[in-house]
């Protein structure tokens, strides 16, 4: 592939980051940063709150996640049962629901003397992020021989001895990993947060938000905002560093077993606590003042109509597949092509950075970047899909990545010598290679996109909210036919993302 | 330490590895277990161990029935054919790890590991990865491993195989001069019968 080749056919991926993310970041950080007196914007009630809260919620939630998280990871990864990929999927599946939809399932299943606490988030980020564990920890434990579980227990190790002194050390790099991404995860916790947070509960993003929308401080916001940035980037190098856990220095010789007592335990709990939220999500959204009700589905889907609800649901609903289908149009063929030409490791660090930037500073670097000429795009349509495609490009470049690098380089050889071109061996041999890594990244994408929630919350216009905006003003409403509402909307949401991963990347979960 | 082997049965996938097998080996005697592949010689080691469950039959060390006791408990050392050396711990660490599993001294741990790593002869390679040992070199750390927590009989799955001519004779001469020092029980499976006579006191074959 020539130099102008592999140019252009990076060249989308980097002005989608750079239009979506880099322009915006420097923009503020370059207007706001040299004129603002940055103590004075810490000692602002409520920010430095919001900073500890951050911190100390992101740590217990990461904490907490790796304690529970590591039980399923084991059985998913040493046991064969009947159900093992269902419970992959109900497991796993989480991460890529909307946020904003969770904080709800968390608001139908928790008692209403838990709504607005601390438990109610830690729950929910536990909820969320334990796929993270699972996909990290749970490969690595796969591939630990068993050989070398007997060896320890032959020198009189009992299975917490074999736990803490063979399998935990083993795992290390790898839990590390998914601590680091857990953290940031839930230091940048917004949609659950928004649900299920109270007074007292506000995280740094909750504050950005309150200081640019509700305030009009942006100037404070902006300094939170890359104060969040710096403190994200710090998470991710660790977690960069702790990649690549030591997969080839572990035997592969294993064969997955049948189900013991405390395993099946563990599987009838994990396969309780994941399904919980969800059935009491559809419960409540067939639920209005203690009697059966379809009124929550009627009013989301324009049957029925509700005085002062000045929501339109079913518009925000086509709003929301529209990005989404946009958004995939955009980050799947532009993501392919930055990976499959250009093998250049700068570009895949750069089209990364949206994801080291949570999406409310995304959203805020946006909102005041593009409002004035001669950059004034923000009534553009196409802006929110750019900035979903943003946030799912670095997705579909791994998925591309990963199985782009074991496709033998003798394959494309052998359609060289027989006469393929550069563009048709990529067509011809590639490209049908790459299938599995398209369906991962459509999925991925049109997940991404509909839940996406932070950055969408600055850019949303009253006549194009989308399904997560809508749902985040049906709960900050009183009575009960918004909540059920609110509750039938998430529930859609919910299906909707699930099945499209599920059915996409079904190969994952067989 | 004696172990007696008494009427075990074993079958797996429906196909029977062992009926009704039985044997005996004396306190501090080394018995050689010589069969061709398949045969179930590992099997018999694993089901010492207590790694497998026998169908029938029981096995006594010291004459306790030990038939139902976990492995961890069982105070039974075992050699694997592939050493299965903790590739996250250094020589010293890996030896040491029954002893800590044991929660002995720090003190009681450091002076038994320098005792075995001598007498196998890897003392200058106490810190060092056992990633990078050569084939003999991990053989004997898998070994010194095992005999650490002084083991009430010691299990050895084909300890020389995989290793070149010169190092297997030259380590099979070590190994009967190691386990007739440290007085262990042992039990050793092998398909060569020339290392079963240069190592062991007794040999029973096995079809």
């Amino acid at each position: 592939m020539s130099k102008l080749w592999t140019r252009l056919a990076s060249a989308p991926a980097l002005v989608v980051v750079a239009v979506s993310t880099a322009i915006p970041l420097l923009a503020i950080s370059i207007q706001h940063i040299a004129s603002v007196d940055i103590f004075a914007v810490w000692q602002r009630p409520g920010v430095a709150e919001a900073l500890f809260f951050s911190l100390w919620q992101g740590m217990l939630s990461t904490v907490l996640t790796l304690a529970f998280g590591l039980f399923p990871t084991w059985v998913l990864a040493r046991y064969q049962f009947a159900g093992r990929s269902i419970l992959v999927a109900l497991v796993t599946v989480p991460f890529v629901l909307p946020t904003i939809a969770v904080g709800a399932a968390f608001l139908a299943v928790l008692p209403t003397s838990l709504h607005r606490t601390t438990w109610a988030i830690l729950l929910a980020h536990i909820f969320f992020n334990i796929s993270v564990v699972v996909r990290t920890v749970g490969p690595l434990w796969r591939s630990v021989d068993q050989g070398l579980i007997e060896s320890a227990q032959t020198l009189g190790a009992s299975p917490a001895q074999v736990y803490r002194h063979l399998l935990l050390p083993i795992a290390r790099p790898a839990i590390i990993s998914a601590g680091s991404l857990i953290f940031v995860m839930c230091f940048t916790s917004y949609g659950i947060i928004r649900i299920l947070g109270g007074p007292g509960l506000a995280t740094l993003d909750i504050e950005i938000y309150r200081r640019a929308v509700q305030l009009g401080d942006i100037s404070g916001a902006t300094v939170l905002g890359i104060t969040q940035t710096f403190c994200i980037a710090c998470a991710f190098a660790w977690w960069s560093r702790s990649q690549g856990a030591q997969f080839s220095k572990i035997g592969d010789r294993n064969s997955a077993r049948a189900l013991n007592r405390s395993s099946r335990i563990i599987v009838f709990l994990t396969a309780a606590a994941f399904t919980a939220p969800l059935g009491a999500l559809i419960f409540s959204s067939l639920h209005t003042r203690d009697s059966w009700s379809l009124t929550g589905w009627k009013v989301l889907f324009g049957l029925q109509d509700i005085r002062g609800l000045d929501i339109d649901l079913p518009s925000s609903l086509a709003t929301s597949l529209v990005y989404a289908l946009a958004a995939t149009a955009i980050a799947v063929p532009v993501g392919m092509a930055a990976t499959a030409f250009a093998r250049r490791h700068w570009i895949h660090t750069a089209v990364v950075l949206p994801l080291s930037t949570s999406p409310v500073v995304l959203g805020l670097a946006i909102l005041i970047t593009y409002d004035r000429a001669p950059f004034d795009f923000r009534s553009s349509r196409l802006l929110i899909p750019l900035v979903h495609a943003a946030i799912a490009l670095p997705f579909v470049m791994r998925a591309t990545i990963a199985i782009g690098n074991v496709i033998p380089s003798d394959l494309r050889h052998a359609a060289a010598t027989l006469g393929a071109s550069p563009w048709r061996r990529w067509l011809n041999i590639d490209l049908p290679l790459l299938r599995p890594a398209l369906a991962t990244g459509v999925a991925f994408s049109l997940a991404m996109s509909l839940g996406e929630f932070g950055a969408t919350s600055f850019l949303t216009r009253r006549d194009s909210s989308t399904l997560p905006i809508s749902i985040a003003n049906l709960f900050s409403r009183a009575g009960d036919i918004p909540r059920s509402t609110g509750m039938a909307a998430a529930t859609l949401l919910i299906f909707i993302t699930g099945l499209l991963v599920v059915s996409v990347d079904r190969r994952s979960y067989s | 330490m004696s172990l007696s082997i008494r009427h075990l049965s074993f079958s797996y996938n429906e196909r029977e590895l062992l009926n009704n097998f039985s044997l005996e080996v004396a306190s501090g005697q080394t018995m050689a277990i010589v069969g061709p592949s398949g045969s179930g010689k590992s099997t018999l080691l694993r089901l010492t161990a207590g790694l497998l469950v026998a169908r029938q039959g029981e096995i006594l060390i010291n004459g306790i029935n030990v038939s139902a006791t976990p492995t961890h408990l069982r105070s039974v050392g075992l050699v694997f054919q592939d050493n299965q050396l903790f590739t996250h711990l250094n020589v010293f660490n890996n030896v040491a790890f029954g002893l800590k599993m044991a929660h002995q001294s720090r003190s009681a741990i450091a002076a038994r590991c320098e005792e075995l790593l001598n007498l196998v002869g890897l003392t200058e390679h106490s810190q060092q990865s056992v990633s990078t040992l050569s084939g003999g070199q991990a053989k004997r750390v898998a070994l010194a491993r095992a005999l650490a927590p002084k083991p009430q009989v010691l299990l050895l799955d084909e300890p020389l195989t995989g290793l070149d001519d010169e190092l297997h004779d030259r380590l099979a001469t070590d190994l009967r001069q190691i386990l007739q020092t440290s007085k262990t029980t042992a039990l050793l499976v092998t398909h060569d019968l020339a290392e079963a006579r240069t190592i062991a006191d007794a040999i029973t074959h096995i079809q």
